[in-house]
């Protein structure tokens, strides 16, 4: 099977690692990289002559000869770039989240209209083996009508100011509920459906532009509700730590990174009446190479996989922009001191 | 191939930093447990009453404090090694988080102290003159390992976070660098940890390199062993290769005896290393390698 060959744009923590993931695996090779930082074009240029480095995008769509590229610069021009690879029939993974905005969105969703091409957001959490097992709990339907659901996110990132993209709105499009919880917003909508209201309230403690802790409320459309509770200046809490809960009329769900946790009243489907749980050790499935971790490698196959057959994944586009607008509803209900905001779905 | 350099059994560090792949709770709950210093020595010197040759360190900054410790501890030092571990990789990951990649690595001389910098001599001042990459990792290389001086370090491994990065974009310059820097400076041999045994294994045979000392997983459970259990086991069969397992109870999940029979099978496996946080944990681990063995 002939390599696909990949473009990674913007080479920072998430750019270097889609790059060797894309270098690594079988079905597909780096051959080009967009970056504006001297330095890092320096080091590609010095370790991998046979990558072309561009200064900018319109350089790489010039001279074409990619099959695939992934998007990882700053948030702030993930759809302009998107854009102008869907113009240019350039199959795409957008790293998360998709935009600062759903309105800014717009162009990027008019161009995917115009010209659909395989694409894709990068909630990687997805991928992760503790979610998607209680994904395919869900599935099966097992906790019967969810009622309530419960969701935090904590990690100790950040106590004092920042510095850098990630704390100016203009690029990042917000705080702790953009950055990371993007993440847990796409896993509620992924595993309980989509949320038809939000209500929310953000506060800065150590930021001075941008929200450092981040509570919502939620009500889903199969008429469950909920909640999110976040926070990057949250001691204790070595690496980003997701935990979400949910009690259904036959039981509850229990799911972290860690593991996995049913309770069931009655047997569902091969699922025991009781407690089961499931711990990482056990659910693990090895992948070709594992650079960061196992949900990056599935990620990049499925996309590799849709470019080949020219077919859709789950976390698209569109996907995402369901996500955004989650996003966009909270900041716009913590600005009205909590007021709640419709969805639209 | 070089004299055995490894003990047979090295305590893991884990438990130290707060790090735990089955539960992050009890994991911080340990941190703070091992952020008394005086329970941390008391634990080394249990492991090494109990055979442990040595003890793995990531560059954590909390072990600034327990290489301090290990540096006034004549007993202690006898016959045990300190195998580091670097980068402290998730120091990285949050601070290329909060000021992105480029930063996060250049910070580490800004914040590093003046007799620090002095410290690098040449290799500072190349650094900041030629502009070359590979002279900052040099740099960087020699900061992360400061902490370990006067210390019987026979072995420097490169944590898979890193190491895995650079073996799947293929970057043969950086190892040999990383192999170079270890050898001239502080008399180690390299060592990477890899989540990916075969893809080591073929990167630095077609590079032509000399194989490290590899850390990886070896775990019946399959736990982190990649692309599959089979291509490994195929490979920690060979003699010749010299593997310090770690992830030998795959997080708490497999029993001791259980799993050390299984890392004994294989005569790549010259060294395990075990995270534990009691004697009680060190006794039954310990044990179990040893029985293991005979």
């Amino acid at each position: 099977m002939e390599q696909l060959r990949g473009a990674v744009i913007g080479f920072g923590k998430l750019g270097l690692l889609h790059a060797s993931l894309i270098n690594g695996l079988q079905g597909s090779r780096l051959v080009a990289v967009v970056e504006s930082s001297p330095l890092i074009k320096r080091v590609l240029q010095q370790q991998f002559p046979h990558v072309k480095v561009y200064s900018d995008v319109s350089e790489l769509l010039n001279e074409g000869g990619v099959d695939l590229a992934v998007v990882a610069t700053p948030t702030g021009s993930h759809c302009e770039i998107g854009r102008q690879l869907i113009v240019a029939g350039v199959p795409l993974l957008i790293e998360k989240p998709l935009s600062l905005n759903a309105a800014q969105a717009t162009p990027l969703i008019a161009a995917l209209s115009q010209r659909w091409l395989p694409n894709m957001v990068g909630y990687m959490g997805r991928y992760l083996d503790t979610f998607r097992y209680a994904k395919s709990l869900m599935m099966n339907q097992v906790l019967g009508p969810v009622r309530m659901i419960r969701s935090s996110m904590y990690i100790e990132q950040l106590l004092k100011p920042g510095e850098g993209w990630r704390y100016d709105p203009a690029i990042s499009g917000g705080g702790v509920l953009i950055t990371q919880n993007s993440h847990v917003l796409d896993k509620l909508r992924w595993l309980f459906g989509e949320i038809r209201v939000v209500s929310g309230h953000t506060s800065r403690v150590v930021s001075e532009l941008v929200e450092d802790h981040a509570h919502a409320y939620f009500e889903f459309v199969s008429g469950a509700v909920g909640y999110l509770d976040a926070s990057w200046s949250a001691r204790h809490y070595r690496t980003p730590t997701i935990s979400i809960h949910a009690q259904g009329d036959n039981g509850t769900l229990d799911v972290t990174d860690d593991e996995v946790r049913l309770y069931l009243d009655t047997n569902v489907a091969s699922f025991n009446s009781g407690w089961t749980r499931w711990r990482t050790p056990e659910l693990y499935k090895p992948v070709e190479i594992d650079v960061g971790g196992p949900q990056y490698t599935r990620q990049m196959l499925d996309f590799i996989d849709a470019v080949r057959r020219g077919s859709p994944v789950e976390s698209d586009i569109t996907s995402g922009l369901r996500t955004q607008e989650l996003v966009d509803g909270v900041y716009q209900s913590a600005q009205q001191a909590g007021s709640p905001v419709l969805i639209p779905v | 191939m070089s004299v055995n350099i490894l003990p047979s059994i090295v305590l893991g560090h884990n438990q130290f930093f707060g790090v735990d792949h089955l539960s992050s709770q009890r994991g911080a709950e340990r941190a703070a447990y091992f952020s008394d210093i005086a329970n941390v020595m008391q634990l080394l010197h249990v492991a090494k009453q109990h055979g442990a040759g040595g003890v793995m360190l990531s560059t954590h900054p909390r072990a600034i404090a327990i290489c301090e410790q290990i540096r006034r501890d004549r007993d202690l030092q006898r016959d045990f090694s300190v195998f580091p571990l670097l980068p402290y990789a998730q120091k990285y990951v949050t601070r290329a988080n909060e000021i992105g990649l480029v930063r996060a690595a250049t910070s580490t001389f800004t914040e590093a102290s003046l007799r620090d910098r002095v410290g690098l001599g040449g290799d500072f001042l190349k650094m900041v003159f030629r502009r070359d990459p590979l002279d900052l990792v040099r740099s960087l290389i020699r900061l992360e390992l400061r902490i370990f001086r006067e210390l019987s370090v026979p072995v420097v491994f490169l944590h898979d976070a890193i190491s895995d990065l650079l073996l799947s974009i293929s970057a043969p310059k950086v190892f040999e660098l990383y192999d170079t820097t270890l050898r001239r400076r502080f008399g180690s041999r390299m060592g990477i940890a890899t989540k990916n045994l075969p893809l080591l294994v073929d990167r630095f045979t077609q590079w032509g390199l000399e194989l490290p000392i590899i850390l990886t997983h070896v775990n019946a459970a399959g736990f982190h062993v990649n692309p599959n259990i089979a291509a490994c086991e195929a490979l920690l069969h060979r003699s010749d290769l010299e593997v310090m397992a770690m992830g030998t109870l795959a997080s708490g999940f497999l029993a001791p005896a259980e799993a050390f029979a299984y890392t004994a099978r294989f005569p790549a496996v010259k060294s395990v290393v075990i995270g534990a946080s009691s004697e009680e944990h060190i006794v039954t681990s310990f044990l179990s390698v040893l029985e293991a063995r005979r």
